[in-house]
C-alpha cells in the first residue's frame, strides 16, 4: 500500500469515527449548557492539587487497595501509553514513520512494554473482581457493558505489543530491541517473511481501528468519564464540605428564582457533569446507610436515574421543549427521602460527584414548590419556624439545663464574652442530650473560661430544615441568629452539636456571620493538653463513634481520639474517622419514621462488635439515636458523650 | 357569576369547615348565585344549619352511604355543567380536598386547595404546613378551590332555610367500583388517640405484641386508647397509627399513661398538651420522670395488673 492510500484511507476513518465523536460530544455539551449557573471559579491551587491527588494520584480509588490498585495500573498505563498511540496513527500511514526523538527511545519503549504487562494484569484483575468475587456494589449497574470496555482495553494493548513484536521480527524497530524484553520475546515466536509484513501491517490497522471504536464508543457509554472525569474533579467542591449552595429568594426577576432542581432544566452544570461523570462503580452504594439497611435510595442509582432522564429528554429540551418532573420521573419520592447527608458517597467518589447537593436540590423543590414531603416531619418544620426549636419546646426552658449550676446567660447590652457556648437545641432540651451540655458547662468553669450562653434568645439554626429542603425557613433563621450573634459582639464560638457546628462555621458566612467557631471536642481537647484539666486515666474499653458531620463534613477526627484516649482504652470500629457510618439522623431524618431496618441498630452492632463497655459520641443526635440502637439490640454498652466522660475521670481524680 | 359549593353532611347535619365554604362560596358569586350540593343515600328534606346559599341540590344514590369520592365528584361535574357554574368550592377537610381533586381530574382543571380568601381568580391560600400564605391567580374556564377550615367566620343563610332539590346522578362504571365493605374501630372503643381522654402506652418496656396485654387491660378500665413509643412500633410490636410522639399522633388527654416509655424528645413533643402524665418506669433516671406529674418506680408488668386490679375492686 503506497503512503498516499494509507493517508487517505486513515483520514477517512478518521474523519468517520471523528465526526461521531464530536456530534455526540457537541449534544453533551449543549445539555451541559442549559445547565443552571454555581460557582465554581477560583481557587486555582485547590483544583490543581486536586487534580494532582484526585486523578494522576487516584487517591480516592486507592481509599479501596486492590480495586483502586487495579484501576491505577490501567490508567497509568494509558498515560504513557499515550505517545505510542500518536506512533501507531504515524506508522499507518507508513510504516516508517515514528514520532521524533521519542520514537528511538529505548527506555520508553521498556517502560511501554512494562505498562502493557501491568494493564492487561489490570484488565484481568478487573475481570476476576466482575466474574469471580462479584461484589455487591455493581448491583444496578451496567455489567455487560463494563466487560465490553475492558475487552476493548485489553485488544488496544495487546495489538499494540504484537504490533511492536512484528516490528522488530522485521528489524524496523527505530530503538533497541533488548529494551523491549516483552514484545522482543513474542517477536521470537513470529516467522520472517512476506507473510510477517503483512501481518506488521495487520496488527497497526487493528490497533487503529480498534482506538478510533473505542472513540465512537466512549461518549455513549459509561466510560465517558475518562473525558469528564478530569474536568468534575477540576470543578469539585472546594470551599466547607458540610456547605450547602444557598437559594436566592432576592432575584429581581421572579422567572429567575430557583427553588432547587424540579426538572432538568433546574439542575446546575455542574450537577449535570456530575451525571456524565458517574461511571457505575459502586462505592458511594457500598458505604451508604440507606442501602445498607433495606431503603430505596442507592446513591449511585440516583446519579444514574438523573442521567438517563438527561440524555433521554436533554436533546428534546434542546429544541425547546419542556422538561418533565425528575421525581417520580428519573427517581422516586422515597430515594429523596432516604438521604440522611452523611456525606459517605462524596467522600468515597473517585470523581467528585456530590451526590448530597442532588438530593437536597431535589428535597428544596418538593418541599417549597410541590408541599410534597414525609407528613411526619411537617410538624418539625413548623416548630423551627414558630418554636424556635424542633420540637416546639418553650423558649422559655431553652437554659433550664443548666439550673443549679453557674451559667452566665447573656443578656442583651451585657459585655462579649470570651467565648459563646452555642448549646443547640438537642443539648438544650433532651434530657439524655443535656448531660453533654452540663459537662461542658462545668469543664469549660473549670478551666476559667470566660463563658456565656444566649439562653432563651437562642434559636435553632435552621440545619435540619435547611437539610429538609426548606431553604426558605434555614435562611430566616440564619439571618435572626447572625443578627442575635452580631448584635452580642460575639467572635469566638464553642458548640455541642456538630450540626450546629457545621451550620455556624461553614454556611453563616454566607450570610455575613463570620465567627470563629469550634466544636467541644476541640476546645476540651486543647484544654486537656495545655493542662487546664487534668482528667485521671482510665482502663476502661471505649470505642468512639465519629459524627458525619464532625469527622467527614469537617475533618474534626483527632481531638476527640485524644480525650478519648486521655481517659480510657480506645478501641476503633471497622467504619471510623473519615469513612463513619452515620447514627441514622441526620437530613432530618430525626424527625422521618424510618422504612427497611434501622440505621442505628446497624451501628450499635458494630460498636458493640468492638467489646468496648462504653460506645464514646460527640453529637446529640448520635447520643440519642446510638443509645436508642443499644437498648433495641440490648447490648452492654453506654452511651456518652465526650465531655460526659471527660468531667467524670476530672472527678474521680 | 355562579358557584356551586360542595357541602358535607352526617344526616343532613352540615359541619363547621363547609358552612365555612358556603360562607366564602355565596361572597365569591356577589351578585349571582351560590348553589349548594350534598350526596346523599336518601332525600333530605333539610339541611342545618341553613347553608347561606339559595339552593341545595342533593345527589341521591346508594353507593353515597359510605365515602364515595369519584361518585360524589361526577354529581358535582354533572350539576355544575348544568349550572354552568363558573366556580366549585369545597371544605378544606381531607375528604372535601379528595372530591374536589376528583372534580380537577375529571375536569381535567387546576385546583386551589386551603385557600382562605377569593377575589375572582385570585386565590390566597396556606402552604407549607401553615407557614405561609401564597397569592395566586387561576387560570381556568372553571375556578376550582377548596377553604381551608376555621378561616372563614360562618355566616348562615339571611333568607331561611334554602330550597332543597334532588336529582340522580348519572354515575360511571369507575364511580361504582369503588366501595366500602367492612369498616374495622381502631382498639380502644374506637377513639381515636388524637381525641381519647385517657391514653395507656407502652415503650419499649412492654417487651414483645403479647406484653401489651396490661397496657390493653388499664386502657379498657379506663375506657382510654392504647398508644406506644416510636421504638415500639419500630420493633414492629404496635402500628404507626399507635405511635405518639411528634412523628406519629399529637395526644392532649386529661390523663397520660405513660409504661416503660423513657420518655424521648421526640415522644414527649406528642404528648406535651396532656393535663397530667403518670410515668410507670423501672429506670429511675428516666428522662420521662422530670416532665411526669406522677411517676411509679417499678416494672410495668407488675405495676400495671395490679392498678387494674385496684380499679376492678373498687367498682361496685
Amino acid at each position: 500500500m503506497s503512503t498516499f492510500v494509507s493517508g487517505i484511507g486513515l483520514a477517512a476513518v478518521v474523519a468517520v469515527a471523528g465526526a461521531f465523536f464530536l456530534r455526540r460530544a457537541r449534544l453533551l455539551y449543549r445539555i451541559v449548557g442549559l445547565g443552571q449557573p454555581v460557582d465554581r471559579s477560583g481557587h486555582v491551587a485547590h483544583r490543581v492539587r486536586d487534580e494532582a491527588t484526585i486523578v494522576l494520584g487516584q487517591r480516592k480509588l486507592l481509599q479501596r487497595l486492590v480495586p483502586g490498585v487495579v484501576h491505577a495500573l490501567i490508567f497509568w498505563g494509558f498515560l504513557v501509553l499515550f505517545p505510542t498511540i500518536v506512533m501507531a496513527f504515524l506508522a499507518a500511514v507508513d510504516r516508517d514513520w515514528t514520532l521524533p526523538w521519542l520514537g528511538r527511545q529505548g527506555s520508553f519503549f521498556l517502560l511501554v512494554d512494562v505498562f502493557c504487562v501491568l494493564v492487561l494484569v489490570g484488565v484481568a484483575s478487573a475481570f476476576a473482581i466482575r466474574k469471580v468475587q462479584r461484589p455487591a456494589r455493581f448491583e444496578g449497574s451496567h455489567l455487560g457493558e463494563a466487560d465490553l470496555i475492558l475487552g476493548l482495553i485489553a485488544l488496544i494493548v495487546v495489538t499494540l505489543l504484537l504490533w511492536h513484536a512484528s516490528r522488530i521480527a522485521l528489524g524496523l524497530n527505530e530503538w533497541p530491541a533488548t529494551w523491549s524484553p516483552v514484545s522482543n520475546a513474542i517477536s521470537n515466536l513470529m516467522e520472517p517473511g512476506e507473510w510477517l509484513e503483512a501481518r506488521e501491517r495487520i496488527f497497526v490497522w487493528l490497533h487503529v481501528l480498534t482506538i478510533l471504536g473505542f472513540l465512537v464508543y466512549l461518549p455513549r457509554s459509561k466510560h465517558l468519564h475518562i473525558a469528564t472525569a478530569g474536568i468534575n474533579v477540576w470543578f469539585g467542591r472546594t470551599r466547607a464540605r458540610g456547605r450547602l449552595e444557598p437559594l436566592d429568594f432576592e432575584v429581581e426577576d421572579e422567572a429567575a428564582l430557583r427553588l432547587g432542581a424540579g426538572t432538568l432544566a433546574d439542575m446546575t452544570w455542574k450537577q449535570m457533569l456530575d451525571t456524565m461523570s458517574c461511571t457505575e462503580c459502586g462505592r458511594c452504594q457500598d458505604v451508604c446507610p440507606a442501602w445498607a439497611t433495606g431503603k430505596a435510595l442507592s446513591p449511585k442509582l440516583l446519579i444514574m436515574g438523573l442521567r438517563d432522564r438527561l440524555f433521554a429528554e436533554g436533546p428534546a429540551v434542546l429544541d425547546g421543549a419542556d422538561a418533565t418532573p425528575l421525581v417520580p420521573g428519573a427517581v422516586t419520592d422515597d430515594v429523596v427521602w432516604d438521604c440522611v447527608t452523611c456525606g459517605a458517597c462524596v467522600h468515597e467518589c473517585p470523581v467528585s460527584i456530590e451526590h448530597v447537593d442532588h438530593v437536597v436540590d431535589l428535597r428544596r423543590h418538593l418541599v417549597m414548590v410541590d408541599s410534597r414531603f414525609p407528613a411526619e416531619a411537617g410538624s418539625m418544620l413548623r416548630d423551627v419556624d414558630r418554636a424556635s426549636n424542633p420540637w416546639g419546646k418553650a423558649q422559655a426552658e431553652r437554659a433550664a439545663w443548666a439550673d443549679g449550676l453557674d451559667v452566665r446567660v447573656l443578656e442583651p447590652g451585657d459585655p462579649a464574652p470570651e467565648l459563646l457556648y452555642w448549646v443547640g437545641c438537642a443539648a438544650s432540651f433532651d434530657e439524655r442530650a443535656r448531660a453533654s451540655a452540663r459537662a461542658t458547662a462545668t469543664l469549660l468553669a473549670h478551666a476559667g473560661l470566660d463563658v456565656a450562653i444566649l439562653g432563651p434568645r437562642e434559636s435553632c439554626t435552621g440545619d435540619p430544615a435547611r437539610r429538609m429542603g426548606d431553604e426558605y425557613t434555614f435562611q430566616s433563621q440564619a439571618r435572626q441568629n447572625v443578627a442575635t450573634l452580631d448584635d452580642a459582639g460575639v467572635t469566638r464560638v464553642v458548640t455541642s452539636c456538630p450540626h450546629c457546628f457545621n451550620t455556624l462555621g461553614s454556611e453563616y458566612p454566607d450570610f455575613g456571620g463570620r465567627y470563629e467557631v469550634v466544636h467541644h471536642s476541640e476546645l476540651l481537647a486543647e484544654l486537656v493538653r495545655d493542662g487546664r484539666l487534668a482528667p485521671a486515666a482510665g482502663t476502661e474499653a471505649v470505642t468512639y463513634h465519629d459524627s458525619c458531620y464532625l469527622a467527614r463534613h469537617n475533618d474534626v477526627l483527632a481531638a476527640p481520639r485524644e480525650l478519648v484516649a486521655r481517659i480510657g482504652r480506645p478501641l476503633e470500629m471497622a467504619r471510623s474517622g473519615k469513612r463513619t457510618f452515620c447514627c441514622g439522623a441526620g437530613g432530618a431524618h430525626m424527625w422521618m419514621e424510618e422504612r427497611g431496618s434501622a440505621v442505628n441498630e446497624e451501628r450499635a452492632r458494630e460498636a458493640a462488635a468492638t467489646g468496648a463497655e462504653t460506645l464514646a459520641v460527640a453529637c446529640p443526635f448520635c447520643t440519642m439515636m446510638l443509645d436508642d440502637g443499644v437498648k433495641q439490640i440490648g447490648a452492654e454498652l453506654r452511651v456518652a458523650d465526650v465531655s460526659v466522660l471527660l468531667a467524670e475521670a476530672l472527678a474521680a481524680d | 357569576m355562579t358557584v356551586l359549593v360542595y357541602l358535607e353532611h352526617a344526616a343532613g347535619t352540615l359541619d363547621e369547615p363547609s358552612l365555612q365554604a358556603a360562607t366564602l362560596a355565596r361572597s365569591l358569586a356577589g351578585d349571582g348565585h351560590a348553589h349548594g350540593v350534598v350526596a346523599s343515600n336518601s332525600v333530605l328534606q333539610a339541611l342545618e344549619p341553613p347553608p347561606p346559599v339559595g339552593t341545595v341540590h342533593v345527589a341521591v344514590h346508594e353507593v353515597y352511604a359510605s365515602h364515595a369520592p369519584r361518585a360524589v365528584a361526577e354529581a358535582i361535574a354533572e350539576l355544575g355543567e348544568r349550572l354552568d357554574a363558573t366556580a366549585v368550592v369545597g371544605p378544606g377537610s381531607e375528604r372535601g380536598n379528595e372530591v374536589v381533586a376528583h372534580v380537577a381530574a375529571l375536569l381535567d382543571l387546576p385546583l386551589a386547595a386551603n385557600c382562605v380568601d377569593v377575589r375572582e381568580s385570585e386565590v390566597t391560600r396556606v402552604r407549607w404546613g401553615g407557614s405561609l400564605l401564597e397569592e395566586a391567580r387561576v387560570e381556568a374556564p372553571v375556578l376550582l378551590l377548596t377553604v381551608q377550615p376555621h378561616t372563614v367566620a360562618i355566616e348562615l343563610g339571611a333568607d331561611g332555610a334554602p330550597a332543597v332539590e334532588p336529582f340522580t346522578p348519572s354515575l360511571s362504571g369507575e364511580a361504582l367500583a369503588l366501595r366500602v365493605v367492612e369498616r374495622v374501630g381502631a382498639a380502644g372503643g374506637g377513639v381515636s388517640l388524637a381525641d381519647a381522654k385517657v391514653v395507656v402506652s407502652g415503650g419499649r418496656g412492654a417487651g414483645s405484641t403479647e406484653g401489651f396485654a396490661v397496657v390493653e387491660e388499664l386502657a379498657a378500665l379506663l375506657g382510654g386508647t392504647v398508644g406506644c413509643s416510636r421504638a415500639v412500633t419500630m420493633a414492629g410490636w404496635r402500628p404507626h397509627t399507635d405511635q405518639v410522639g411528634q412523628t406519629g399522633t399529637k395526644i392532649a388527654p386529661e390523663l397520660y399513661v405513660a409504661c416503660g416509655i423513657s420518655g424521648a424528645t421526640q415522644h414527649m413533643a406528642g404528648c406535651k398538651a396532656a393535663k397530667r402524665i403518670l410515668a410507670i418506669n423501672s429506670d429511675r433516671d428516666a428522662p420521662i420522670l422530670a416532665t411526669a406529674d406522677y411517676a411509679v418506680i417499678g416494672d410495668m408488668h407488675e405495676v400495671l395488673p395490679a392498678i387494674s386490679a385496684a380499679i376492678r375492686a373498687a367498682r361496685p
